[in-house]
């Protein structure tokens, strides 16, 4: 196969599913138009629809909290609890500790409880319970490590939405910045089928704790108690730069430099382990999405991409570290490395069923 | 060291960190590595370590954890739980901590503090004591994690281990432990007018102004907290944290 890169974004033949258009325009780009355009913040009625969903909020409050924020001490969360208090919103703060974080993490949480008032409640994960789970995806060869994390967040969320009687979880999802990510580059992250047929396979301790939740729980959730999630920055434009910078000057907020380096593991896994074992290289899909929202030009990320994604020095001391605390040995490291990649759907998956029913939710999910 | 330190205090129970209240209700608070790893970053002056299951279930010191804590620590670190012999004590320096504290072995083997400080220097030798207020606010030190009541009084406790070679003391008020509600003052006043060597005031802090009070008019050498460096607000939210150095500069003038 030879190489492309589209002519507009920086993504590229490296994503085996990605097309072009005669002039070279590539289909994630297009996407990414496309999502923008239908988000509420690119409609004439952008502010209507923005007040109405903080009035329904408001409305639907049972309890202490009309919503609930996973701050994970990122750019996109922080905002969103930033402009949840801009709106007059009561928000829930829960953090989510997986053993990973970063003092920077942790210290703009700080900042943003204490500067913003927010009630916290820390959703601490027990480690070695998580750590197998972890060790399992690594066993498995798969490409989606992150969704042992990701997946507990949303279930956490959930389980403390439920307890606090809150309807609304205010996700830092967005189109403007996180359109584009290739099929392969990622699992769907509510396969829970998938994660437990991992662990069954290569763990060596029972799931206990660790939060799950099955898309059939969460369709329950959301078609018999009017439960959601709800994407807030795509009812505002939203600049990634213009977000770092309010949440430096109002609440000394502080860069981590990568998106997602706030957790230590998530920094390993993009900057190592995606583009050494997995061909991927993340910040691809990163850049993009900026250069399509306007914060970043096709040549200044073209030279982005020509650095290594690491320093040779972070690299070694981060790699020392993430393998003492997941109890592999460099040895054992540097096999897996070097050891072929695995699909998910080499384990049982309901990935299939349930990307469709995405599908279709996401078509309803602004009405 | 050019003001007092202050030490924040974490409890091991099996291979996670715990935080108790009234020496009671263990709360998980995650993985000790990890806590560790930012509380390096936040630059601490030195880490108190307590193995809470050590003594009680009679295993000893956990030398695989302690290894593991030592090789991530850059602040010295103290840690206690389960010793009895000099042997151990030998091993867990050898590791790379700074200082063992001794609890039980204070009333099962006294003399293991004169041993060890002659052997280690007394600077190594730090004896922990948990004391409870009885009624009539007369004072006693307890023991097997204030289960045990032992009779004793604190004053005449601290004197004895200060006598056999203690280094310091480390002085935890166990109505204060988790409270948040400020240290006992009263308890730390006495010890502190005691004994000739430094005592770590422990149990209760909640604000930076406590660290003041304790040294201040306790007399404490050092203050050490809990509660106050992992939690945060009304729900107890796991957050560490740690003063800013100007802050606690300023607390201190
Ligand atoms: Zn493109």
């Amino acid at each position: 196969m030879h190489y492309q890169i589209c002519v507009r974004c920086v993504m590229d033949t490296t994503d085996a599913e990605i097309s072009f258009d005669e002039s070279g325009v590539c289909s994630h780009c297009k996407s990414h138009e496309a999502r923008v355009a239908q988000a509420p913040f690119s409609q004439s009625d952008a502010g209507e629809k923005l007040a109405a969903l903080v009035a329904r909020i408001k409305a639907r409050a049972k309890g202490e909290y009309d919503c609930i924020i996973g701050l994970s001490g990122g750019v996109d969360s922080s905002y969103v609890a930033y402009q949840a208090i801009q709106l007059g919103l009561k928000p829930l703060a829960v953090h989510f500790d997986n053993g990973w974080n970063s003092e920077l993490a942790v210290k703009n949480i700080e900042r943003m409880v204490k500067k913003l008032n927010l009630d916290l409640i820390t959703y601490v994960i027990d480690w070695e319970e998580f750590r197998d789970i972890q060790r399992s995806f690594f066993k498995a060869n798969v490409i989606d490590i992150e969704m042992v994390t990701d997946h507990a967040i949303f279930a956490a969320l959930f389980k403390l939405a439920k307890q606090h009687k809150i309807r609304y979880i205010l996700s830092g999802t967005n189109v403007a910045t996180e359109s584009i990510m290739p099929k392969a580059w990622q699992h769907f992250k509510f396969d829970l089928l998938n994660l437990m047929a991992i662990q069954k396979k290569f763990g060596q301790l029972k799931v206990r704790s660790y939060p799950t939740i099955s898309i059939w729980h969460m369709a329950w959730n959301k078609y018999m108690s009017g439960f959601q999630s709800v994407p807030i920055l795509n009812y505002l434009p939203y600049k990634k730069e213009e977000a770092i910078a309010t949440l430096k000057a109002e609440l000394g907020w502080e860069y981590y430099g990568g998106k997602h380096y706030e957790s230590l593991f998530t920094k390993y896994y993009q900057a190592h382990i995606l583009p050494k074992k997995f061909g991927v290289d993340k910040r691809k899909v990163h850049l993009s999405d900026l250069i399509m929202n306007g914060e970043v030009t096709r040549e200044l990320a073209l030279k982005e991409l020509e650095k290594p994604p690491y320093t040779e020095s972070a690299l070694a001391s981060d790699r020392e570290y993430i393998c003492k605390k997941l109890g592999f040995s460099q040895v054992e490291h540097d096999a897996y490395l070097n050891a072929s990649a695995v699909s998910h759907f080499d384990y049982p998956s309901y990935a299939k069923i349930a990307m469709a029913l995405v599908k279709i939710y996401r078509k309803v999910q602004y009405n | 060291m050019l003001r007092i330190r202050v030490i924040p205090c974490l409890l091991l129970k099996g291979r996670g960190l715990v935080k108790t209240t009234r020496f009671k209700d263990p709360q998980y608070i995650g993985d000790p590595i990890n806590a560790i790893k930012i509380f390096n970053d936040k630059e601490v002056d030195e880490l108190v370590l307590l193995d809470v299951l050590a003594s009680v279930e009679g295993k000893g010191p956990n030398f695989e954890v302690i290894e593991e804590i030592a090789n991530e620590c850059f602040m010295p670190v103290a840690y206690g739980g389960g010793i009895t012999n000099l042997e151990q004590i030998r091993k867990i320096l050898k590791l790379g901590i700074e200082k063992v504290v001794l609890n039980e072995a204070a009333f099962q083997h006294p003399e293991l503090i004169s041993a060890a400080a002659a052997e280690f220097g007394s600077q190594s030798i730090v004896v922990s004591m948990d004391v409870k207020r009885k009624l009539f606010g007369k004072y006693e030190v307890y023991r097997a994690r204030g289960t045990k009541s032992t009779g004793l009084d604190p004053v005449a406790f601290a004197l004895t281990v200060s006598k056999l070679g203690a280094g310091e003391i480390f002085l935890t008020a166990i109505d204060r432990d988790g409270t948040m509600e400020g240290y006992d003052l009263e308890l730390i006043k006495q010890i502190a007018r005691a004994v000739p060597i430094p005592v770590i005031a422990s149990g209760g802090a909640g604000k930076i102004g406590d660290f003041r009070e304790a040294t201040h008019c306790g007399g404490a050498s050092a203050v050490a907290a809990g509660a106050m460096f992992v939690f945060h607000g009304k729900h107890r939210g796991v957050l560490i944290t740690y003063p800013e150095a100007d802050a606690l500069k300023q607390a201190f003038l």
